[in-house]
C-alpha cells in the first residue's frame, strides 16, 4: 500500500471514534430540526436564486457545508494531538516523507469532508426533497465544491495547530476562528436584507461560497448562482 | 562491515554548537553506547542519524547509504524509539501495535503474530485492550519500544529506552534487547543509567559539549581510565585512631563515613589491602566485612567528562 494511504488508515482509525461521530450527527440534526422549525416562527421563506426556500430546507441545505467545516477540525486534531504525544516525529522517523504526512491530512480531511455532507444531505433530505433539483452537472460540482472547501477549512485548522503550542491557545483559538466562520456566513441566514457591513463580511468568508455552491448545487440554481 | 559512519558531523542552532564535529564507526551487529551529561548533544546525534534534521556539516553514511542525500532510504530500514513519548491516546495497547505494523506496510499475518508475542514479550497482555490515555507512564513506554519490533530493521536507535521502568521490565526489555542482537540487529543506544550500558554495550562513546571525548569498549575503557580499585572495609567499634594507624601505608586516599567504613581508592589495591590488613591486626581492630570493587563505568565516565570539563576550562572554551 502507497505510504500516504498507509497514513490516511491510521488517521481515520485515530480520528474516528463514536464521540466525534456522535458530534457530528447531534450537532446539525438539532439545527436542522429545532433551530430549522423554531425559526420557521419568524422567517417563513428565503429567497436563493429564483426559488423561495422554506426555512428548514433553507439551514438543512446550510448545514452541509456547515458540517464539512465542523469536519475538517479533525485535521488541526490530528496534526495537534501527533505534536503533543510525540507521533509527529515518530512519523518523520519513520519511512515516510514531511509531503506524505501533510498529503495524508489533505485526504483524510477530504474523505471525512465527503463522507459529512453525504451525511447530512442524508439527514436533512426529508426537509428539503420538494425543492431539491439534482442534475447531472451540478453534482459534480458541489463534490468538488465540498472537497475544496474541506481540504481550505482543513488547511486553516492545520495551520493553527502547527501554530499554537499550548492546548488551552489552540482550543480558543480554533474554536473563535470557526465561530466567526459559522455565524459570518449564509450558512444560517441569507446575506440578501442584511445590514451592507455584514452582508460583506459573509462574502469575506469562505464558508458563504462553500455554502453557497453547495445550496444551489441542491436546489438547481447553480448557473444563476 | 560498517552499519553507522559519520565523520566531522556539525550541527549549530544560531550561535549554538550542538553537535562539534564529531567521527562515528558503528559495526553491524553490536550494541554502540552513547553516553553523555545532559545536553552533551546525544539526541542532537540522534536526531542527525536518523535523519530527522540534516547537518550543518559533515558526512554520514548509514547502512551504507548516504544519509544527507537519501534519507527516506535509510529511515525505511531503521527504528527509531525517540526520548520523548509518542503514543496515539484513543488506540488500545493491541491497536497500537496492529496499526504501527500497518503503518510499515507489514502485512497482516505477520502483523497479528508479532502484536501477539510482543505483547507476551514486553508483559503487555493484561493491558492489551486499554488504552494508552489509561495506562501508566512506564506501561506506556513499553509500548512504545514494543511498537518498534513490529517491523523489520538493520539498525535500530534507542533514546534512553528504559526512562520510566521498574527494574524488572528494564531487565526484560535489555535481554529482549540482547535476543534481537543475536540475530543480527545492530543497537544504538542512548542512557543515563550506565550499568544499563555495561551490561549491554559492545562499545561506549562518550560525548561532552558536542564532542566525542572517548570511544572504546567498556572494559577497555575501565583499563584506560578506571585502574583504580575501591577497597571497602568495614570495622568493629574501636576507640583508637584509624587515620593515625593508617598512615604512611602509601599513595591513597581514606574516606571516613559514619565512623566504621573506611574508602580506599588506590591503583595499587593489592598492596595497599596487605598492609592495610596488617596494620588493623597488629591494632586488634576487627574487620566485620571487607570488599574490593573494580571501578564502575559510572565512575569512568564522572572521570572523563570532569576531565573533558576542566580541560575545555583551562583552554578557555
Amino acid at each position: 500500500m502507497h505510504p500516504i494511504f498507509r497514513l490516511v488508515n491510521r488517521n481515520l482509525t485515530i480520528s474516528l471514534n463514536m464521540g466525534f461521530v456522535i458530534w457530528q450527527v447531534i450537532f446539525p440534526v438539532i439545527y436542522i430540526f429545532v433551530a430549522g422549525f423554531a425559526y420557521t416562527a419568524l422567517i417563513h421563506n428565503v429567497p436563493f436564486g429564483q426559488k423561495s426556500l422554506n426555512y428548514p430546507a433553507f439551514i438543512a441545505s446550510g448545514m452541509i457545508g456547515f458540517n464539512i467545516m465542523n469536519s475538517t477540525l479533525i485535521s488541526g486534531i490530528i496534526i495537534w494531538n501527533d505534536r503533543r504525544h510525540g507521533m509527529f516525529e515518530q512519523i518523520l522517523v519513520g519511512p515516510f516523507t514531511r509531503a506524505q504526512y501533510i498529503l495524508s491530512n489533505v485526504y483524510t480531511i477530504g474523505i471525512i469532508g465527503l463522507v459529512s455532507a453525504g451525511l447530512i444531505t442524508a439527514i436533512g433530505y426529508p426537509i428539503f426533497f420538494k425543492s431539491v433539483e439534482f442534475s447531472v452537472l451540478t453534482v459534480p460540482l458541489v463534490v468538488f465544491a465540498s472537497m475544496t472547501g474541506a481540504i481550505l477549512f482543513g488547511s486553516i485548522a492545520s495551520i493553527i495547530s502547527t501554530r499554537l503550542k499550548s492546548s488551552e491557545g489552540f482550543n480558543v483559538v480554533i474554536n473563535t476562528v470557526f465561530l466567526f466562520f459559522a455565524f459570518v456566513s449564509t450558512a444560517f441566514y441569507p446575506a440578501q436584507g442584511a445590514p451592507p457591513i455584514l452582508a460583506t463580511a459573509f462574502y469575506l468568508n469562505p464558508l458563504t461560497y462553500l455554502v453557497d455552491v453547495v445550496r444551489a448545487g441542491i436546489f438547481g440554481t447553480l448557473l444563476i448562482w | 562491515m560498517l552499519c553507522i559512519e559519520a565523520k566531522s558531523l556539525f550541527r549549530s542552532y544560531g550561535n549554538v554548537t550542538a553537535v562539534d564535529g564529531i567521527d562515528l564507526s558503528v559495526e553491524s551487529g553490536k550494541i554502540f553506547g552513547f553516553l553523555g551529561p545532559n545536553g552533551a548533544g546525544k539526541t542532537t546525534t540522534m536526531k542527525l542519524l536518523t535523519t530527522l534534521i540534516p547537518p550543518s556539516s559533515g558526512t554520514m553514511t548509514i547502512l551504507g547509504i548516504d544519509a544527507s542525500r537519501h534519507p527516506l532510504d535509510v529511515r525505511k530500514k531503521i527504528g527509531v524509539v525517540l526520548q520523548q513519548p509518542s503514543y496515539e491516546p484513543t488506540l488500545t495497547v493491541e491497536k497500537s501495535l496492529e496499526k504501527y505494523g500497518m503503518m510499515w506496510d507489514v502485512d497482516v499475518k505477520t502483523r497479528k503474530e508479532r502484536v501477539e508475542e510482543l505483547l507476551t514479550a514486553f508483559d503487555l497482555q493484561d493491558i492489551r485492550k486499554k488504552k494508552n490515555d489509561d495506562i501508566s507512564i512506564g506501561q506506556r513506554r513499553r509500548v512504545q519500544v514494543a511498537r518498534e519490533f513490529m517491523h523489520d530493521m538493520d539498525l535500530l536507535f534507542l533514546d534512553e529506552p528504559t526512562a520510566g521502568l521498574d527494574p524488572s521490565a528494564r531487565r526484560g526489555l535489555l535481554d529482549y534487547i540482547k535476543g534481537k542482537v543475536r540475530d543480527g540487529l545492530t543497537i544504538f543506544f542512548t542512557t543515563h543509567i550506565l550499568e544499563e550500558a555495561e551490561y549491554l554495550c559492545d562499545e561506549i562513546a562518550i560525548i561532552n559539549r558536542g564532542k566525542i571525548i572517548a570511544v572504546d569498549t567498556p572494559d577497555e575503557l575501565k583499563n584506560k581510565f578506571g585502574r583504580e580499585k575501591t577497597i571497602k572495609i568495614r570495622i568493629g567499634e574501636t576507640q583508637k585512631e584509624i587515620s593515625g594507624i593508617l598512615q604512611g601505608i602509601g599513595n591513597y586516599d581514606i574516606f571516613r563515613d559514619e565512623g566504621t567504613v573506611i574508602t580506599i581508592h588506590s591503583a595499587d589495591s593489592e598492596q595497599v589491602l596487605v598492609k592495610i590488613l596488617q596494620a588493623l591486626q597488629s591494632n586488634d581492630i576487627p574487620i566485620e566485612d571487607l570488599s574490593v570493587v573494580p571501578t564502575s563505568l559510572e565512575e569512568i565516565f564522572l572521570t572523563v567528562v570532569k576531565n573533558s570539563n576542566a580541560s575545555n576550562i583551562s583552554s578557555g572554551k
